[in-house]
């Protein structure tokens, strides 16, 4: 029988198993390091990025963007949900434009705002966030709409007023529906800063990738590749642990 | 009072249309007390899931300009009254159905209605919980002095709670064609009230009665 408490344990063997596989078949010179370096080579790639320090200024470039860029995209998309979701006409004019940028692969807009921002900070800071500002905003949009009438009715029968909704019913309704899509929003939020800086840049761990990519270093772009997603990891922890923290009652 | 009828004769409606969540097409409603006096008790117990017990049952003490710390004292206490002291500090998700009721019945009664009125609040618990939260309900009712409308499908509980039973016909256009006083003395016990020889005569002509107006009309049926 399998104990389910130790799938961690298979886990990891299984991934040794396939490192060690990978590394042998390397060093038996039946892959070409050109495409696919072995994995020690990757691990020497990733210590020399640190090794030197030159990373920093890359990461801080990178967290710098999507960390702003998710900011303002949570706090746009907020303001236009609630707005649209308490004002018709507006959702009359605003949602049509958000279901277009839902539905195309909003990245395709790096390159315009390379050309209107520049190769600088702004242009990544744009395309996080409106990456994470259509999300959010529909995530709070069909939120206000769906808010339990249940909920809404008590609070009328109990003498509470337009304030007391807000406070009581909708602002909570809206923080869950929030939280609940905050990991899909760091996601995208690292996608634009990353995405953004592989277009256009002279810095970030996007730059770094575009520029492994041009000197043919494959082993350096892995071990990027690797780094961002155990940034993202990071990230998500944080971000789960605000939820369990601010979503103690569900 | 109770006010038993067949589905669809309006009887959420009118309780609906008493507090003020739906407008009347035509008419008025009356009740002789301020609207701030009238409590109601849905079907469903809509706490607010992000507040514990206590904070909902403070909520509508605050609504009518009590001071927090206050509010919560005494939503603590009209807690600890309907047996719930220890579990003031849980959130809605983390209590019972029989436990979430009575903080929603602690929520109306701390507002200290003049008039109460209930939509079939206890449809959704179990026989026991159900009947002795009711028996709490009535000593309180009794004690209090509140005037209580209760709307219910169920006939036997109409005749235990209530001091006269008002049968509404078949809608659309439903009024209220019979009245039967309960002859149970006050202060009740309502296993006991159903022992009471009044007792099975009245259901006997309001079951009568009830199915002669459903086989009135054949819509009927559909609800």
């Amino acid at each position: 029988m399998l104990n389910p408490k130790r799938a961690w344990i298979r886990q990891l063997i299984a991934l040794a198993t396939f490192l060690a596989l990978w590394e042998a078949a390397g060093r038996a010179d039946l892959l070409n390091p050109l495409y696919m370096p072995m994995p020690s080579s990757i691990w020497d790639a990733l210590v020399e990025l640190f090794a030197g320090g030159r990373i920093w200024i890359h990461m801080e470039a990178t967290f710098t963007a999507a960390l702003a860029g998710l900011v303002i995209g949570i706090v746009v998309g907020i303001v236009l949900g609630v707005v649209a979701a308490l004002i018709p006409v507006v959702a009359e004019l605003l949602e049509p434009v958000m279901l277009l940028l839902n539905a195309v692969p909003r990245v395709i807009l790096a390159p315009l705002f390379v050309i209107w921002l520049g190769i600088g900070l702004a242009s990544k800071v744009a395309l996080a966030f409106i990456l994470v500002a259509v999300v959010i905003f529909f995530t709070v949009f069909t939120g206000i709409r769906q808010v339990d009438r249940r909920l809404v009715e008590r609070i009328v029968t109990l003498g509470g007023g337009r304030s007391a909704l807000l406070r009581h019913v909708y602002l909570p309704s809206v923080t869950a529906w929030v939280l609940g899509n905050l990991k899909v929003a760091v996601g995208f939020a690292f996608t634009g800063a990353v995405v953004g800086e592989f277009v256009a840049a002279s810095r970030g761990l996007g730059y770094l990738l575009s520029f492994a990519q041009s000197t043919f270093n494959s082993a350096l772009m892995m071990a990027l590749v690797l780094l961002i997603m155990a940034v993202v990891l990071v990230i998500f922890g944080l971000a789960s642990r605000l939820e369990k923290r601010l979503l103690r009652w569900n | 009072m109770s006010l038993v009828g067949p589905s669809g004769s309006g009887k959420s409606s009118l309780l609906r249309a008493i507090i003020g969540l739906q407008k009347t097409l035509s008419g008025s409603v009356e009740t002789g007390c301020a609207k701030a006096d009238i409590g109601i008790l849905f079907q469903d117990d809509a706490l607010l899931p992000w507040r514990t017990a206590r904070e909902n049952v403070a909520l509508g003490l605050g609504f009518h300009g009590m001071e927090r710390a206050r509010a919560l004292d005494e939503a603590e206490a009209w807690l600890a009254r309907l047996g719930l002291s220890g579990l003031s500090d849980r959130y809605p998700g983390r209590l019972s159905g029989g436990q979430r009721k009575r903080v929603a019945l602690a929520q109306v009664l701390a507002l200290k209605p003049k008039l109460l009125l209930m939509d079939e609040p206890f449809a959704s618990l179990d026989a026991i919980v159900r009947a002795r939260i009711s028996q709490e309900l009535v000593e309180l009712v009794e004690r209090e002095r509140i005037s209580v409308l209760h709307v219910t499908h169920d006939l036997e509980e109409a005749i235990t709670l209530s001091d006269t039973v008002h049968l509404l016909s078949q809608g659309p256009r439903a009024r209220i064609t019979q009245h039967y006083p309960v002859p149970i003395p006050r202060p009740r016990e309502l296993v006991r009230a159903r022992m009471h020889p009044a007792f099975a005569p009245l259901l006997e002509r309001l079951w009568r009665d009830l199915s002669r107006e459903v086989a009135h009309n054949p819509r009927a049926e559909a609800a």
